[in-house]
């Protein structure tokens, strides 16, 4: 799934409109916005403002880091290794440096820094300097005059290999030879919960597979690398965690933090950590060692071989419950497949783990987890990364419980689900709202759509597309359900501090805040809550950069929560400065004036002034932070309070399934989801309308597939991304707008858990129609050939 | 890069620059200089032969320009006249690639999954090539198995397609809703007058695949001067035999070369192949027996 803004707009919703639609609420954006300001464009929190780059974006002329030039540009090729795991005998650059055109030739020996990076655990080579362990590792880099010139030079680079047997089978990574000096296991957490001697009634048992998605955002890696005068770098690329790669930069390079400058350009697409170190790295070294500015723009194979995709997983399940269908047990096995670095993957392993059982009460749980290093492609974070696996699981185990108990599925999803006060099986009590019952009345309880028997039957779109074989008397047609939970902001103990500056000046402000626009909408909502707090309507967002304070990475609806808390905290001090001359005067409370549309009223009226007026000249500065409260790592048995705040969402898909030709074609998604409180209602709709698509991908199409840990066809022919065609019909049933107390507006992040929910509902609907067990995502046709036709051949 | 206005200029530009490559609508091709795997010397632009992108009536056959795109063989007028290929056209990836992608185009690059090649192979179509040696006419089977090849300097001009005024049908299995490469594809087409069922299946093997067994067999079936209507049974007969005739079992391990259990080997049969060839195997079966189905309808 590629999205590039938060203005993504109606696109995911192909189908007529409907009243309740999202087309609908998105044209007038009128269904929980306050009508806007009579003389202008909407402002101000729950509004449907517009991001300010829209236009630029959907129009191809916003500059993004492949755009960028310099003067006297170098252009850098990566060579990387064509195999998964192999010992490197040699390199001999000789050939490559001595070609015509070129500058430079870097290889690990030319690394000055630490060895050894990465974002959580430093266990990755920037260049693989004995071992490469996996296809696509980065192995040298040249930087020439011309880009062909780079790309030959790259080929001419002779690497003597000795080919080792990939261990791409993650079952077996415990028993091979270690891949890495630390060791084949990434991390283990052995979850006890209750009583290991609980028994149900009923026991039902289950093998999951869930595939390599890949983030495939639709503007590849690039980035350009400009050698400063005092020895350091600056790099323009499309971070979304830039204080991060900065750090990890600098000590590659043996430089201060200080003397290393990330500078963000526009993000065009971000499903996770965007940007790959494989290419900022070797950019920076090249820059450094030639004093010119160099500039990589990475082929789309070379983004599928290089960025981290969600974890291939595999899961094993044991659900009891008693003859009601209420839970008494679950017993998991999750084996996650982390590719050759750690990455985050000790992050998403306990979100698995945590999330094991879905939102449902539980009273016994044992859930092992593991992430464990291979040879195929690495794998790291991927919005929803975890949680989305576990969800196919555990969703698949309800439907199966339903099966054997002979009861309606959502009917025994009821009768287990979570509310708030409830425990995880990780000890923590969920304390923030989780309306959860609520969500899925709402999508069982809507109307499920027509059948198309009404219309012309040439009208009718059948699995297989307009053009397609589908036959009306093959198809059939399947309800299912899922319900998800997805945490917010980073876990087990992270320090999720974020820093924002507001300034005033006249009748602008301007925002400071290293937290990235990755089409997430923050840079949005910055303006919006200036506007909100100070009335004042032109609001600047400045370009992020690393000379800025951190404020982490782009993730986990982190920004929306710290970033724009850090925001909001800063504009009220601006307005306590403001005003508190104007209250000192007229001997009243700051909080007895209000500011709106650039005016200074009193509660009474008799102070009236303007903003500009106020401000007399002067410029007003604030910088203020946001922490949430503190989380605390899980322990040796997997309890902990680990979680910020958890949101949650219910879909009801409706799929038609060809049973002869196993083709699939999701109808419609009805949404229902835990928002805690709109702040923008456009851009909320874009974002769930993206989410479901992407998880609709995962569900049916996108696989990154492998033979032997060597990528095959890593090019969007191969890897097929939902179009507006795949797209189905999207119906955001409810927005449940329980506000969040701890949480800056009451507000949950909202992008990650549609991803997570809806490949389990797709599945759910699947197995419906089909009888089929649909128990390996993505779904492969021969899984959706009903259950009569796949035994009679 | 050269832009001539008629096939002759075409000719001659590629002859007096024989490294050339001519470009039509490019859907391939530029796809594979922008990824860096063709950077061809100089390209002949097809784009403004006017006498290529319409068709023509020749004693019973259209005659096609290489010219034409998807989106305008997908158009009902040509629909009506040669129904099969306006399905494939109108299936083939999209809305973007129909307008720019030629009948020509999806010949030359010859990809197993070119939605037009099995229509074609079914309609028996022959290629009108134009060369610096004058013109000459290959089946379009010849130079998609590789048997006659493109001569340096020549190009497709035409492909001539018999008119048979009687149903064609073309059904392409894909993995999604959405525009995609087929996984296979079927062409089924009637031949009243000279009583003949030939289908062509796509995307299963390099070049279209005919089943003549199959067709002959399905042909002496149909009575031809009444209802032209088969039984459910004998549908599902053919489609079993074209998807057996196209996937074929592979060959029977000789007796006594099994693996040293004892066990007696396998009995040749579906189950002696993966399971994903036999569901493809299964998909090439249904997509035939629904075609045959459609046209008899």
């Amino acid at each position: 799934m590629t999205g590039m803004g938060g203005n993504a707009g109606a696109g995911g919703s192909g189908g007529p409109d409907d009243v309740t639609g999202v087309l609908g609420a998105l044209v007038t954006s009128s269904v929980t916005a306050p009508a806007p300001a009579p003389d202008g464009p909407p402002q101000g929190i729950g509004a449907s403002v517009q991001p300010v780059d829209a236009a630029a974006k959907t129009q191809g002329t916003f500059p993004y880091a492949a755009d960028l030039w310099a003067e006297g540009l170098l252009w850098a090729a990566v060579l990387r290794s064509p195999h998964p795991h192999a010992r490197i005998v040699s390199i001999d650059t000789a050939t490559a440096a001595a070609m015509p055109g070129v500058h430079a030739v870097v290889t690990h020996a030319d690394v000055p820094g630490d060895a050894a990076h990465g974002r959580r655990v430093a266990d990755r080579p920037v260049f693989a300097s004995d071992v490469v362990r996996h296809h696509g590792e980065p192995i040298a880099a040249v930087a020439a005059d011309h880009p062909d010139t780079a790309r030959l030079a790259a080929a001419a680079i002779a690497v003597e290999y000795e080919v080792l047997e990939p261990v791409t089978d993650p079952e077996l990574a415990f028993s091979a030879e270690p891949l890495h000096p630390d060791g084949n296991l990434i991390r283990h957490i052995p979850l006890r919960f209750g009583d290991p001697e609980a028994t149900g009634e009923v026991v039902v048992e289950g093998l999951y597979r869930i595939g390599r998605q890949d983030p495939a955002p639709i503007g590849a890696e690039a980035g350009l690398a400009v050698p400063r005068p005092d020895g350091g770098v600056e790099i323009y690329c499309a971070s979304t965690d830039p204080h991060t790669d900065r750090d990890l930069a600098a000590a590659c390079f043996a430089l201060e933090p200080e003397r290393v400058k990330i500078v963000v350009t526009g993000v065009p697409g971000a499903m996770g950590d965007r940007e790959d170190s494989g290419v900022q790295l070797p950019l920076g070294l090249l820059a450094l060692r030639t004093g010119h500015p160099v500039k990589l723009a990475a082929t789309r194979e070379e983004s599928f071989l290089s960025h981290a995709h969600r974890h291939p997983t595999l899961l094993r399940y044991r659900h009891h419950a008693d003859a009601e269908g209420k839970l008494v047990k679950v017993e998991a096995q999750i084996l996650m497949d982390a590719g050759a670095y750690a990455d985050s993957s000790s992050d998403a392993l306990a979100a698995a783990v945590a999330f094991a059982c879905g939102p449902y009460v539980v009273p016994h749980a044992f859930v092992e987890g593991w992430a464990v290093r291979t040879n195929n492609p690495p794998s790291g974070h991927v919005r929803g990364e975890g949680a989305l696996q576990v969800c196919a699981a555990y969703e698949g185990q309800m439907d199966k419980l339903a099966a054997r108990l002979g009861i309606d599925p959502a009917e025994l999803r009821m009768r287990n689900i979570m509310a708030t006060g409830d425990i995880l099986p990780t000890g923590q009590t969920v304390t923030c709202p989780a309306p959860v019952a609520e969500l899925l009345a709402a999508v069982r309880d809507y109307p499920l759509p027509a059948l198309p028997k009404d219309d012309p039957e040439e009208e009718w779109l059948l699995p297989g597309g307009l053009e397609g074989a589908g036959e009306p008397g093959a198809v059939r047609r399947g309800v299912g359900y899922g319900v998800g939970m997805v945490h917010m902001l980073g876990a087990e103990g992270a320090d999720e501090v974020s820093t924002a500056t507001v300034k005033v000046s006249g009748s602008v402000a301007t925002v400071i805040c290293a937290a990235v626009e990755t089409g997430q909408g923050f840079s949005t909502l910055a303006r919006q809550i200036v506007q909100e707090v100070l009335g004042i309507t032109d609001v600047y967002v400045a370009p992020v950069d690393t000379d800025q304070p951190p404020c982490g990475p782009a993730a986990h609806g982190r920004h929306t929560w710290v970033s724009g808390g850090a925001v909001e905290r800063a504009a009220r001090m601006v307005r306590t400065q403001l005003l508190q001359p104007l209250a000192a005067q007229f001997g009243m409370s700051t909080e007895l004036l209000t500011i709106a549309d650039g005016k200074i009223t009193s509660y009474d009226g008799v102070l009236s002034t303007t903003v500009a007026e106020a401000l007399d000249g002067k410029e007003l500065w604030a910088t203020a932070q946001c922490r949430p409260h503190p989380t605390e790592p899980l322990d040796e048995t997997g309890q902990g309070d680990a979680f910020v705040g958890i949101a949650f969402c219910a879909v009801r898909a409706v799929v038609d399934v060809d049973v002869e030709l196993g083709s699939v074609r999701v109808v419609e998604m009805a949404v229902a989801q835990d928002v805690g409180r709109v702040l923008n209602p456009a851009q909320a709709h874009a974002r769930i309308e993206a989410g479901i698509t992407q998880g609709l991908g995962a569900a049916l199409t996108e696989n990154l597939r492998t033979s032997s840990g060597q990528v095959r066809r890593p090019d969007f022919s191969g890897y097929a991304l939902p179009t507006s065609l795949d797209a189905p019909d999207i119906r955001i049933v409810k927005l449940v707008e329980e506000r969040d107390v701890v949480a800056p507006f009451g507000a949950k992040a909202i992008s990650a858990v549609p991803v997570v929910t809806s490949p389990a509902a797709i599945a759910s609907a699947v197995r419906a129609a089909t009888g089929r067990p649909v128990n390996r995502l993505p779904i492969r046709p021969q899984a959706a050939v009903a259950v009569a036709v796949a035994q009679g051949g | 890069m050269t832009l001539p206005g008629s096939l002759d200029e075409a000719v001659a530009a590629l002859a007096a620059m024989p490294a050339a490559v001519p470009v039509a609508g490019g859907t391939d091709l530029m796809a594979a200089v922008n990824s860096g795997l063709l950077r061809p010397a100089a390209l002949v632009g097809l784009g403004r032969i006017s006498e290529i992108r319409g068709w023509q009536y020749q004693d019973g056959h259209a005659l096609l320009g290489a010219g034409l795109t998807h989106a305008r063989m997908g158009r009902p007028d040509f629909a009506a006249l040669i129904p099969a290929l306006a399905a494939a056209a109108r299936a083939a990836g999209p809305p973007q690639i129909r307008n720019a992608g030629t009948l020509g185009g999806n010949i030359a690059s010859a990809a197993p999954t070119g939605d037009a090649l099995p229509v074609l192979a079914a309609l028996e179509a022959s290629l009108v090539i134009a060369g610096p040696g004058g013109r000459r006419e290959i089946p379009v089977g010849r130079l998609l198995a590789g048997i006659e090849l493109l001569h340096p300097g020549e190009l497709i001009g035409y492909v001539r397609v018999p008119l048979l005024h009687a149903p064609q049908t073309f059904l392409k299995a894909t993995g999604r809703t959405g525009p995609g490469r087929a996984t296979a594809s079927v062409a089924v087409v009637l031949d009243p007058a000279r009583r003949m069922v030939r289908c062509a299946v796509g995307a299963v093997a390099p070049m279209p695949l005919r089943p003549y067994d199959a067709e002959h067999w399905v042909a002496s079936l149909i009575d031809w001067d009444g209802e032209r209507t088969l039984a459910p049974e004998a549908l599902t007969a053919f489609g079993d035999y074209v998807a057996a005739a196209c996937i074929p079992d592979p060959p029977p391990v000789p007796q006594g070369a099994d693996d040293g259990t004892g066990l007696a080997v396998q009995a040749p049969g579906e189950g002696t192949l993966p399971p994903a060839v036999l569901h493809l195997r299964r998909t090439v079966a249904t997509l035939a027996r629904r075609a045959l189905g459609r046209a008899l309808a």
